[in-house]
Order: C-alpha cells, then sequence, then structure tokens
C-alpha cells in the first residue's frame, strides 16, 4: 500500500509590498496584515488621484459593512470619528417616467419574505436562483427600508435582541479623508511600514511577475506579492506581460463626470440618482454636505454641464473627471493582484466601485497564496474576479439599457448576456443566476423596476389566490407599523450615537 | 378566469417516475394555463429511477401541496441523511457524502484547511466526526434538523423510497388534480409540414391525441426527441463507462434501518443499498464492457443482504444527454432528455430541476419563444455538466487496480473542466466556487477526503493558529455532535413513533 502523504501548510508569504495609499491600498494592507502577523506589508504612498473612484468614494454597499466587522473597524468608530451616516435605500427619479410615481426606490437585503422564498427556490430547485425569488409576484410595492426612509426613522439596531429593524441592512457614508485617517492609523497599530513614493520601474521576477519596484530614495523594494491599488494608472499590473485591457466603452456611453464642491451637511436615509435631460445626478446625503455629481451624456457640452450645474441645481463645480470604463481581463498576473481602480474603472453611478475593491480584496483573502504561487489559483481568483467586474458592468450597462435612458444616452448595444437578463425579466417574470452578482437578486429586481424595466408576472404567479397576497400585505404592513413604532427619527438616533461615545471631537 | 379553450395543451408521454411528476407540477402550479393530458401503456415497464433522492425533493413535495406524511406513507420511504461509499479510493475503506457540512470556516479560511493541519500533527479524528450528518448516520439515528443557526440545523435530509409506489401516488394526486390519462401505445407521431412541430400522437386503437407542447418522458426511447425529431445525443461512456444495472429486492436482513444510502464499489462497477420500510433495494451498477449480465445478476444475488424477493431484472442505459432538451414544441423531461448514473441520486433531481424551469419558461400568449428554448437549454445543460464532473470524481479518484475496470477509470483523461478542479484541490486545497447548480463545497471535500486524495499543501495561515487551541475546539465541536447525535432516537425508532404518519399498517412492525 501506498503511504498517504499528509499535506502541509504552504510558505507563507513574507513581504507584501501595496502600491497606493487610497482607502482601498490600506485598507488592503491592514487586511492583509491582520490575516499574516507575521509579514512584513509595506504601502507606497502615491500622490492622490481625483480619478480613482474607489480611493475617491465617501460610499460603499452593505457587504463593506461585513469587511470592517471583519477587521474590528466598529460602526460606532466611524459614526463618531469619519462623519458616518446610514443609507438605506437609492432613489431613482426619472428614469421610469415623468412625476413622483415614476421615482422607483431600491432598498438594500432582501426583505424577509423574499429570503423565505429564495430558500424555498433553493430546496425546489438547487442553486440560489433568484427566479423563483419572486414568485408570486413582483416584490411588494413597497419595503421596511423604504418605509423607514420615507418616514425619516432608523436605529441601528443593537444586536443582542431580537427587533422589528433585524432585517433592515444598509450602506454606509462617510467622510472620505476621515475614514482614510482612521484606516492609516489602524494599519501603523498594526505595524503596516508606509514608505512614500513614487515608484520608479520594476524588476521582473523571470516568472510574469515582479522582484522589486524601484522606490524613490528607497532602493528597490523587494516583495514576494504585490498589490496593485495605484487607480487607474494601474502602475503595476499593466506593466505585466499578458496584462490585456477589456474596453467597455462600447456598453458604457458616459466618459465624463462633473463633481460639484459639497453643498450643505445632510441627515438623509436615501440618496438619489436622477435621470435628467444631461444626463445622470448623483446626490449623495453627508453629514460633512451633500455631494452632487453629473455623468453627462455623451452629446452633453462642459460649458452647458457648469451652467446647469450652478443654475439650476446651484452647486458651485468642483473638477470635471474623466473615466474610461473598462477592466483589466486578469486582474492576478505573475505575483501581483490589481484591486480598485487598477483592476477595473467606471463611472460612480450606483455607489459600485468602492464595493468591487473590497468584495475583491475578501476574494484575495479567501484565496490568499502561499509564498509559491500556483497558477490554478490564480486562474480561479481571475475567474471569479472577473464575473465580478463584468456584473459590475452588466449593473452600470442595465441604467443605460432602459427605455429613458437611451433617449439620452444613445443606443449603446448591451453587453453580452444582459439582453437575456432583462428579456428573461422583463418578459417572463424571473431573474436568471448571476454568478458573483453586484446586487442582490431581489435589489436587482428593484432597480430593473425602478429603472423603467419592469418585470413581468410570472406565469406560475397568476393563480395565486389574491387571499395570499392580501394576507401578505397585511403582514407587511403589521411589520411596518413595528418597525416604525420601534425606531427613533434619524436624526435623534444619531444625537445619541455622538453623545453617548462622549468622542473626541471631530476635527 | 381562462376560458379552457385558450390554455395551452400539453400532453405528457410516459407514465413513469418523470412523467406523473411532469404531469403532477403542470396541473398543479399552472392550473390556469394549461391543460395536460398523459398516454401511459401498461404493456410499457418503467424504469423507476431513484429509490434514493436528493433534499431538494422535499421541496418538490412541499410545492405541490402534498402532506410529506402522506407521501412518506404511501412510498414506504425512510429518511435519508447521506451517502456511505464503501471501496471506492481503496478496498476496505468508506466515507459518508453527507447531506450537511463539515465544521465552520474560522476567520475567513475554511473548515478542511484546521483538519489537514490537525491531520498532519496526529490530532485529528476521521472528518465525518465533525459533520452531524456523519455522525447521526454512522448511529442509525435521525431527528429533524432545527430551523434555527444551531449545530441541529447543520443538516437536510432526503428519502428513500420504493419508486414504484412513487409513480401512482403521482398518477393518484394529478389524476385528481385534473390531468387526464389515456391508456394506449403511440404508434406515429404526425408532424406539422411547415414548422416541423409536433401536432399529434396517434394511439394504436386510433385515437389522436393533439397538443401544443409535448414533453416527452419516454425513458431512454425518447419517442418524440430522440426518435422524432432526431435531436443529436451526446454520449458521455469513455468517462462513465457503466451502462446497466442487475436490480433486485430483498428483505430487511436486519432490524435497524439505515438512514442512508450504501454505494459498494465493485469489480465493474458499484452496488447500491437503499433501505425502505417494508425492503431492501439492492442493484448492481457495471459495465457491460467489463462484465457479462450474468455475471453481474450472480455477483448480485451473492452480495446482496438479506432474502432476494425477485429475479436480479437488467436495466440497460447510456450516460449522456440530448444536445438540445427542448426543441420545437417537444421538451424533454428525465430520461429522454439525459441519464447520469445514480451513483449520487440524482436522477428524480434533475427531472425535478427540467420540470422547474419547464414552469419558469412555460410558453406564455402567443407561443414559444425561441429564446425561452434556448435558455431552457442552457440551463439543463449547466447542470448536467455539473452533476456529470462530480460523478466521474468517484471513479478517478481513487487506488484500486484489481480489475480493468477501475485501471481504466483510474487513468483515463478526464474533462478539463474536472482536471483544473482537481489540480487546484491537489496544490491547494481549494474548490472552485459556484453558488448555482448541485454539489457544493462539502460534498467535494468529503468524495476528496473521502477516496484518499489528499492536497500536497493547504493553506499558510493555520500554521499560524495556536495548534492546542485550534485541536481543542475541533474537539470541542466532536463532542458537541456525539452529544447531539446521542440525544437523537434511532432510525427506525423514529419511524416507529411516527408511524402512525409514516407508514403503512405492519410495514414496521417489531
Amino acid at each position: 500500500m501506498n503511504p498517504v502523504s499528509l499535506s502541509v501548510p504552504r510558505e507563507r508569504l513574507r513581504t507584501i509590498c501595496i502600491a497606493g495609499s487610497g482607502q482601498v491600498g490600506v485598507i488592503a494592507a491592514l487586511a492583509l496584515k491582520r490575516a499574516l502577523p507575521d509579514a512584513q506589508v509595506i504601502v507606497i504612498g502615491l500622490a492622490d488621484d481625483p480619478t480613482a473612484y474607489a480611493d475617491t468614494a465617501s460610499t460603499a454597499l452593505p457587504f463593506t459593512n461585513k469587511l470592517h466587522d471583519r477587521l474590528g473597524l466598529s460602526e460606532d468608530e466611524l459614526i463618531r470619528r469619519a462623519g458616518a451616516s446610514h443609507r438605506l435605500i437609492t432613489r431613482y427619479a426619472g428614469w421610469a417616467g415623468e412625476g413622483a410615481d415614476a421615482v422607483g426606490a431600491v432598498p438594500y437585503g432582501a426583505p424577509a419574505d423574499t429570503q423565505a422564498r429564495a430558500r424555498f427556490a433553493r430546496e425546489w430547485g438547487g442553486g440560489s436562483r433568484g427566479a423563483l425569488a419572486a414568485p408570486g409576484s413582483r416584490l411588494p410595492a413597497t419595503s421596511l427600508p423604504q418605509v423607514l426612509a420615507e418616514a425619516g426613522r432608523f436605529a441601528v439596531p443593537p444586536g443582542d435582541m431580537p427587533t422589528p429593524l433585524d432585517e433592515v441592512d444598509y450602506a454606509l457614508r462617510w467622510n472620505s479623508p476621515a475614514y482614510r485617517d482612521i484606516l492609516i492609523e489602524r494599519a501603523q497599530q498594526a505595524g503596516v511600514i508606509y514608505l512614500p513614493g513614487p515608484i520608479q520601474g520594476h524588476e521582473p521576477d523571470g516568472k510574469g511577475g515582479i522582484a522589486a519596484i524601484g522606490v524613490d530614495g528607497q532602493g528597490p523594494i523587494a516583495a514576494d506579492l504585490f498589490v496593485d491599488c495605484s487607480g487607474p494608472a494601474a502602475r503595476l499590473i499593466s506593466a505585466m506581460p499578458g496584462a490585456q485591457w477589456e474596453d467597455w466603452g462600447d456598453v458604457l456611453p458616459v466618459r465624463r463626470i462633473l463633481h460639484a464642491r459639497p453643498g450643505q451637511a445632510m441627515l438623509a436615509l436615501e440618496d438619489r440618482f436622477t435621470l435628467t435631460r444631461q444626463g445622470w445626478l448623483m446626490e449623495q446625503a453627508g453629514r460633512d454636505g451633500l455631494h452632487m455629481a453629473l455623468g453627462l451624456a455623451p452629446q452633453m457640452g462642459e460649458q452647458d454641464a457648469v451652467q446647469v450645474m450652478t443654475q439650476t441645481l446651484g452647486a458651485q463645480p468642483a473638477r470635471l473627471v474623466e473615466v474610461a470604463p473598462g477592466c483589466h481581463r486578469e486582474s492576478w498576473l505573475g505575483n501581483v493582484v490589481a484591486l480598485g481602480d487598477a483592476a477595473a474603472w467606471f463611472e460612480p453611478l450606483a455607489h459600485l466601485n468602492l464595493d468591487l475593491a473590497h468584495r475583491q480584496l475578501a476574494l484575495l483573502l479567501e484565496m490568499l497564496p502561499g509564498l509559491a504561487i500556483e497558477p490554478l489559483e490564480r486562474a480561479e481568483f481571475n475567474r471569479r474576479a472577473h464575473l465580478m467586474a463584468v456584473q459590475v458592468r452588466d449593473t452600470l450597462a442595465t441604467h443605460y439599457a432602459a427605455p429613458r435612458a437611451r433617449s439620452i444616452f444613445g443606443e449603446a448595444p448591451l453587453p453580452e448576456g444582459l439582453d437575456r437578463v432583462i428579456d428573461q425579466y422583463t418578459r417572463r417574470g424571473r431573474l436568471p443566476h448571476r454568478e458573483e452578482a453586484a446586487l442582490l437578486a431581489a435589489e436587482y429586481m428593484a432597480l430593473l423596476d425602478a429603472l423603467g424595466l419592469p418585470g413581468a408576472v410570472p406565469v406560475s404567479a397568476r393563480a395565486t389566490a389574491s387571499a395570499e397576497s392580501a394576507a401578505a400585505l397585511r403582514a407587511f404592513e403589521e411589520q411596518a407599523q413595528r418597525a416604525l413604532a420601534f425606531a427613533p427619527p434619524y436624526a435623534q438616533f444619531m444625537q445619541q450615537m455622538l453623545a453617548a461615545g462622549a468622542a473626541p471631537a471631530p476635527v | 378566469m381562462t376560458e379552457q379553450g385558450s390554455k395551452v395543451r400539453v400532453v405528457v408521454l410516459g407514465g413513469g417516475t418523470a412523467g406523473w411528476m411532469t404531469a403532477a407540477s403542470l396541473i398543479r402550479l399552472l392550473p390556469d394555463t394549461a391543460s395536460v393530458d398523459l398516454i401511459e401503456s401498461e404493456d410499457i415497464g418503467i424504469v423507476g429511477v431513484g429509490e434514493a433522492t436528493l433534499p431538494h425533493i422535499r421541496g418538490f413535495v412541499e410545492k405541490l401541496g402534498i402532506d410529506e406524511a402522506a407521501f412518506m406513507k404511501a412510498t414506504h420511504a425512510t429518511f435519508k441523511l447521506g451517502i456511505d461509499f464503501r471501496d471506492f479510493g481503496r478496498i476496505g475503506e468508506s466515507y459518508i457524502h453527507p447531506f450537511g457540512s463539515f465544521g465552520e470556516e474560522v476567520a475567513g479560511i475554511g473548515f478542511h484547511h484546521y483538519w489537514l493541519e490537525l491531520q498532519r500533527q496526529g490530532r485529528a479524528a476521521p472528518l465525518g466526526d465533525y459533520s452531524l450528518a456523519v455522525a447521526a448516520a454512522r448511529a442509525n439515528r435521525f431527528a429533524p434538523p432545527a430551523q434555527d443557526h444551531t449545530l441541529a440545523s447543520t443538516y437536510g435530509y432526503a428519502y428513500q423510497f420504493d419508486a414504484t409506489l412513487f409513480g401512482p401516488f403521482m398518477r393518484e394526486f394529478a389524476c385528481r388534480h385534473g390531468v387526464t390519462r389515456h391508456e394506449g401505445l403511440v404508434v406515429d407521431v404526425e408532424r406539422d409540414g411547415a414548422s416541423g412541430d409536433v401536432a399529434a400522437l396517434l394511439l394504436a386503437d386510433g385515437r389522436r391525441i393533439e397538443g401544443d407542447l409535448f414533453v416527452d418522458c419516454s425513458g431512454f426511447r425518447s419517442l418524440l426527441l430522440g426518435q422524432a425529431l432526431g435531436e443529436e445525443w451526446e454520449d458521455w461512456t469513455h468517462w462513465l463507462p457503466c451502462d446497466r444495472a442487475a436490480a433486485m429486492p430483498c428483505t430487511h436482513e436486519t432490524q435497524d434501518i439505515r438512514p442512508f444510502t450504501i454505494a459498494t464499489a465493485m469489480p465493474a462497477g458499484w452496488r447500491w443499498q437503499i433501505p425502505l420500510q417494508h425492503r431492501m433495494g439492492n442493484g448492481y451498477v457495471f459495465s457491460s464492457a467489463h462484465i457479462s449480465e450474468d455475471e453481474a445478476c450472480a455477483a448480485i444475488k451473492a452480495a446482496a443482504e438479506g432474502e432476494p424477493l425477485a429475479e436480479p431484472r437488467i436495466l440497460k442505459f447510456r450516460p449522456g444527454r440530448r444536445k438540445h432538451s427542448w426543441s420545437h414544441n417537444v421538451v424533454a423531461v428525465g430520461l429522454a432528455s439525459g441519464f447520469l448514473e445514480p451513483l449520487e441520486s440524482t436522477s428524480i433531481y434533475l427531472a425535478q430541476m427540467a420540470i422547474t424551469y419547464l414552469i419558469e419558461l412555460f410558453p406564455d400568449q402567443g407561443g414559444i419563444d425561441p429564446r425561452d428554448v434556448a435558455e431552457f437549454n442552457r440551463l439543463v445543460d449547466v447542470e448536467y455538466d455539473r452533476v456529470r464532473d462530480f460523478l466521474i470524481l468517484h471513479y478517478n479518484a481513487t487506488t484500486r487496480d484489481d480489475s480493468e475496470f477501475w485501471n481504466h477509470v483510474r487513468t483515463m483523461q478526464v474533462p478539463d473542466t474536472l482536471a483544473d478542479k482537481l489540480e487546484l484541490w491537489r496544490k491547494a486545497a481549494r474548490i472552485e466556487k459556484y453558488a448555482d447548480g448541485l454539489f457544493f463545497d462539502a460534498s467535494w471535500i468529503a468524495v476528496y477526503v473521502g477516496q484518499g486524495l489528499l492536497p500536497e499543501r493547504h493553506d499558510a495561515r493555520v500554521a499560524l493558529a495556536d495548534p492546542v487551541r485550534v485541536a481543542g475546539a475541533l474537539e470541542r465541536l466532536r463532542g458537541a455532535i456525539a452529544a447531539e447525535v446521542a440525544a437523537m432516537p434511532g432510525h427506525l425508532e423514529y419511524l416507529r413513533g411516527e408511524a402512525g404518519r409514516l407508514a403503512p399498517e405492519d410495514a414496521l412492525a417489531a
């Protein structure tokens, strides 16, 4: 008999070098240092790039809250020190039609009944397909997050006892520089080393990767793994042999985004994307001010956009960002892994930039290699990371696929596969499973509805007794009443949080 | 109300498991949209696939509004927690592939990495000890899983039932809900000259059954999709050489009823033992290229537990699938669409999956849309291909060199999709991840480890954890599982306790 040879742990990475000191680079450094405390983790500081949307984002999606938990970043601290606030829904106005009735709301999370239906769908059909997630029907016209957002009431559930708000998921927004300062502080405490850049070239390792990078005034910095968080410049990954940029320009029409100076501070439970004749308008509330940006339709002149911003919106233009959307076909080449804008660069529509960076970071942590990188683990990372990027592209393209949006942004072709998804939803009321999707099935269906691509009633739902629907609606109304009774006005909750913290005064 | 005349007229051909599952589902879930006629012949036997099932079947039963207890009683069903694979990786070794997980990930690193590390240090118990489903199965115990997030919720269950009773049960249910049954033999298929669609089926006695949509559940003959439409078959015999089964029911030999199926590797295939309430299902799945039918029958007679209740019966099959399961207005469900041998009890699942998709994509007003046909075929392909790779793994991951059959499957070239998965496991102890389809991480790990295919290396980070603490945590988990199992009733005891609900009179008599 052959002796069984036992599996041994892989040799650990000894040195990890992160190119880029924006909020993506620093959180990657913190996460990697926590994963491998005995490794040397070095961050190379690079100049801030205002076009790096993952780095400048002041909000993300609910996934980021889980990542923060894992890294020991408490929400209390983000509220006290980084001006954090909560977003329960995103409003879409003007996409599905004119007027208040056409304003759709995209809530986070999957409401309880949707979850139950999804679970049922899994048992019934195998796999987590969204198709049956909304049998019955379309999603209810209202959701708990929407009810709360409209009433301006919310509190983060304490977690140690059941409350009527337990099912409500949310995204955080924050003041980007203050958030990054907290990350830097944590990274320093964890022992991450900081070296100022810039980077001057690199020495190949002869295996399709990098042996060392040249850093001004520091000489060559050698490392086992390099993480490229250098923003759209993609300093390291784009220099690798085999680097391939996948251009999304044909399916995403927006190239220019005009950002306004932050307006007045604003506490709100919702943010908004409005379809205007000039393009899309983002309004993101923040305790540090209202952030506005205009994603310009292709035919829109810059001067006109500036005029709209100053006169119609009453805001001061701050900067015009030009983006060439796309992603690296493989974001891990040799021993270089790209995260954030270095991996995929696109407009800040739907708040996906930092979310994608964080999910790809989580994927890297899940698949953290040993000292010797296996080609197949790199391939599996690239397969999943690319699926994530493509799903983001498709979520963005969904916005431009809606009929009213097409009249503004033009008739861009749909990415391969998205036409099938939209066709199945609008014609059959089913959402095909999308592996590594950017949004949950319930969220994406709400988005499609809000954009003016409403779902059909599935053929199997036609038999659903109206009594059943009525009972479901009654149950929801009761649930909503309980939630409203429990949740304080959001401003009151925020004051309590700030008072309880006895926080150092915000700078 | 929709008028009768505007409903889509569905004709199901074949009264086996797939046929009656299809008819019952369509009439129950699309009552206002479809009318259902089913043609079956008493002269044609049924294969009666799948005495053992997967947990998905519970959703099927529930969705149709069938009471679980009534269902179990009618089909003499027992509970199933997984499959015990014996002699696959090496003669004398066995492992259970459970409907459940092994431990939990810690700090974002999968449980199996910690287990591999402890194993290296000589401190690990067998992997199955960290799975509640495995431990309960080994102890012949059963209790329904909890619905919370406790340890008692970390497993699922399926049924082992009498397939020859399942069909009639579904028939009675379907007919009660409005399916029209036609007894007769189909002698001709009438097709529309212009579209090529099937227009009607002609029966031997001259009856003509018209329809808008035809569901081919005629088994391997695939009378409509295969024969009438000539839809191409993709053959997978080179990867899955078993093409026959010798089935033989026996009496129960023991007073205990196992809450699991046994699959024992044999010189030219494997044999099943599926315990039902009233008898034991036995069968030898074999490759006719390696042994004769007579040899297989002799082998199953020699190996079977209990007294034979009948002579062995030979079933013939071909692993593979139609290139398209939906063509024109014909949809194939069950064996007419494809076949994967019952090693992982996937037959009924695959029929159920096709029915689910058919309902989601059921022709709406305006007839069949080619986009829905393409979507159906895409979905079915993904399911078949993923199951296929998982089955091939059971044969390929072996050290057996005691027969020509095992020499073949051990050394054959596997599909590239599987080769990559194997290599990823060997080099880095990682599992290719997807959220759709069947068989996720825990299943792959169960088979890899169970068949002695250990990786060379596991996650670097587990070496950072304090080995004493890790060992302690695993030991606590093992203890908690053992305590949980000790508190469960025996499987037979549970069935007897619930016999009033779950069993026909005397079936479980002491």
